[in-house]
């Protein structure tokens, strides 16, 4: 017998893309074009639907009754739509309170002449046929019919918007399972990808197509927590497009005595162009960009290499660094708080958008996972519906009562420790046993050493303090040499300085005492937070044991 | 890092050795992402009333 059959959607404004887990395998499911990321478009010629990147190309010649850029209008009242994004793309207008589309669905009857007039459609039902369209792919490939799936949203979407999706979801003949956080769903693609299921402190950022979004996650013992999230409506791929129009613009208009940017037409093959040798240049280090007709029948191309495209694209990058710079400050973190950065959204495939990120951390202390540095790392555009595969086979055998269930604040909001408690070792060093921002509650265990010929050894239970400690370290003196070109523009006279952080004990929580040990032995060592939150500890070496336990915590 | 533990100093007591000195720091409420085998864990714990040794089985 074989379960249901259940996927998980990514759903962007730009792109959308459909994966499943078969056998512990998780795979994407490519439409009928071959494509894996799906763009997130609909278009009309008549009464035929395009879908995809078949209604990304009527962008050029028939935007009006091409609608884009969409999802960010699910749920929202009217009032609230930002229609930038569709400037070039059928207008959202009013009706009953939300978006929609002026669109002409309908052929003309050829006999009579009639020509059939354009009818408002709702975001509503573009997002179900959106969503319908993606279903019949996601059928089509398994062979079956879907029963279910989970969808990752970003985090700042209401529950109005959320349920927006589901009840589009719902009209499409799609089941949703459960709708989720969209880097929770990358960071459980990327975990479950790699075994990494150690404590770390995770910078989730997301680059897209018009957005970006980052989120500071805590996962500890396999438990996901968000501490921190930031959003910016104004910049992603879209932005890096623009900055290459303008280059393209510039330099045709400079041969040709003609400004392309100021037709329409002209500017949405430019805008097609640019996204495809954007794209090209994040795997090869030249590209050819070339236009059939731009404007007044001229052609045009011309090749260009990666560094040309990042130095006209320079703002865009800085602005992503900047992001990021902030996501970790409204945090009240250090970049060497940061264990890792996981980067998501088709943007993180541009190296210098991971080199520009990866340039604010240490990377001895921080790892950053993104193509550019990890050629086994998952396409940042994966990420988030593979791990809506993962959630949805997780789910895909309880029934709704036990879904809704679990998804209640009893079990979804949990006390969290808010400081690092561990162990003092050696001369005032630490050692940390349950990291702050864990969820209680929580057991943990730690293994450690005695003095050679000690038989009788304290175990002191403290709370751990981060410290910054800053070394300078003398520069060498920079030797004249050719080939260290690269480096020649940092010529600055300063010393380097390092920082590191390192744990020390501060409070004292608790001391347990081990007497008449062997010599040599290992005292394990086992923290369990319970439910009531009270602090039991237990420390055993061989036969000898003590035990404890602290008053209870009250939640601030 | 080896991580030694300090020798027993030859003053140091408490009854049945172990003295508590304060509580760990006030916790906050957070909501965990119900997502992923490990909040699937924790869900079991917290409806089921499981136990941290119950569920290592
Ligand atoms: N290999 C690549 N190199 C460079 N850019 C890429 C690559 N693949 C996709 N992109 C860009 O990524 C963007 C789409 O990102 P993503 O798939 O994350 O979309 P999204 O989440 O739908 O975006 P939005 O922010 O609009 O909601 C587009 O600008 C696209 O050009
Ligand atoms: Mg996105």
């Amino acid at each position: 017998m074989s379960g249901p059959t259940v996927i998980g959607l990514a759903f962007g404004n730009t792109t959308s893309s459909i994966a499943i887990e078969k056998d512990g395998k998780v795979e994407l499911i490519a439409n009928q074009d071959g494509d894996r990321a799906i763009a997130s478009v609909i278009s009309y010629v008549g009464s035929d639907e395009y879908h995809g990147a078949q209604a990304k190309a009527q962008l050029i010649r028939n935007a009006k009754n091409t609608v884009a850029y969409f999802r960010d209008f699910l749920g929202v009242s009217f009032d609230n739509v930002d229609p930038t994004n569709s400037h070039a793309s059928a207008h959202p207008v009013e009706l009953n309170g939300q978006a929609s589309f002026s669109l002409k669905t309908e052929d003309d009857d050829e006999e009579t002449g009639e020509v059939k007039p354009a009818k408002l459609l709702s975001v509503h039902e573009i997002a179900v046929r959106h969503l319908d369209r993606l279903r019949e792919s996601a059928a089509d490939y398994i062979g079956k019919a879907i029963d279910g799936a989970v969808i990752a949203v970003p985090t700042d979407y209401s529950e109005e918007r959320r349920q927006a999706i589901v009840a589009a979801a719902k009209d499409a003949n799609l089941k949703i399972l459960q709708v989720i956080n969209e880097p929770t769903a990358a960071l459980l693609a990327h975990v479950s990808a790699n075994g990494d299921s150690t404590d770390k402190k995770y910078a989730v950022i997301d680059i897209g197509g018009t957005r970006s979004d980052g989120a500071i996650i805590a996962s500890r013992g396999g438990i996901f927590t968000i501490l921190t999230t930031l959003h910016n409506y104004e910049l992603g791929g879209k932005n890096l497009d623009e900055a290459l129009v303008d280059f393209f613009a510039k330099d045709f208009e400079k041969q040709h005595k003609v400004d392309p940017k100021t037709e329409a037409r002209a500017v949405a093959k430019l805008l097609a162009e640019s996204e495809s040798t954007k794209k090209t240049l994040s795997n090869t280090s030249s590209a050819n960009f070339a236009v059939e007709s731009v404007a007044q029948g001229y052609d045009y191309s011309l090749s260009i290499n990666r560094l040309r495209f990042e130095v006209a694209a320079r703002s865009v990058f800085t602005k992503i660094t900047q992001f990021v710079e902030e996501l970790i400050k409204k945090a009240n973190l250090d970049v060497l708080d940061i264990d890792e950065v996981l980067l998501v959204g088709g943007t993180s495939a541009v190296p210098k958008v991971a080199t520009s990120i990866a340039s604010l951390f240490d990377e001895s202390v921080t790892k950053i996972s993104a193509p550019a540095f990890d050629t086994k790392a998952i396409q940042p555009d994966e990420l988030i519906s593979r791990g809506a595969a993962i959630q949805a086979s997780l789910v895909a055998g309880y029934d709704d009562e036990e879904i809704n269930e679990s998804l209640q604040a009893v079990v979804t909001v949990a006390p969290h420790t808010t400081k690092s408690i561990g162990v003092k070792v050696g001369d005032n060093e630490y050692v940390e046993v349950i990291a702050s921002e864990t969820a209680l509650p929580i057991r943990k265990t730690v293994t450690l050493s005695t003095p050679a010929d000690a038989t009788a050894v304290l175990v002191g239970v403290y709370e751990g303090a981060s410290e910054i400690v800053v070394t300078k370290v003398e520069k060498e003196e920079k030797k004249d040499d050719a080939e260290d070109d690269e480096s020649d523009w940092s010529e600055d006279e300063e010393d380097e300085e390092i920082r590191t952080k390192v744990l020390k004990p501060a409070a004292k929580i608790a001391e347990l005492g081990l007497q008449n040990i062997p010599a040599g032995s290992k005292v394990e060592v086992v923290l369990n937070i319970t439910r009531e939150l009270k602090l039991q500890i237990a420390a055993r070496a061989g036969s000898v044991a003590v035990r404890g336990e602290t008053a209870v915590a009250h939640v601030a | 890092m080896v991580s030694t533990l300090p020798q027993l100093p030859a003053d140091w007591s408490a009854p049945e050795g172990f003295s508590a000195t304060a509580t760990f720091s006030s916790p906050v409420k957070r909501q965990v992402e119900p997502v992923g085998p490990g909040f699937l864990a924790h869900a079991r714990r917290t409806l089921r009333g499981r136990t941290w040794s119950e569920d290592e089985k």
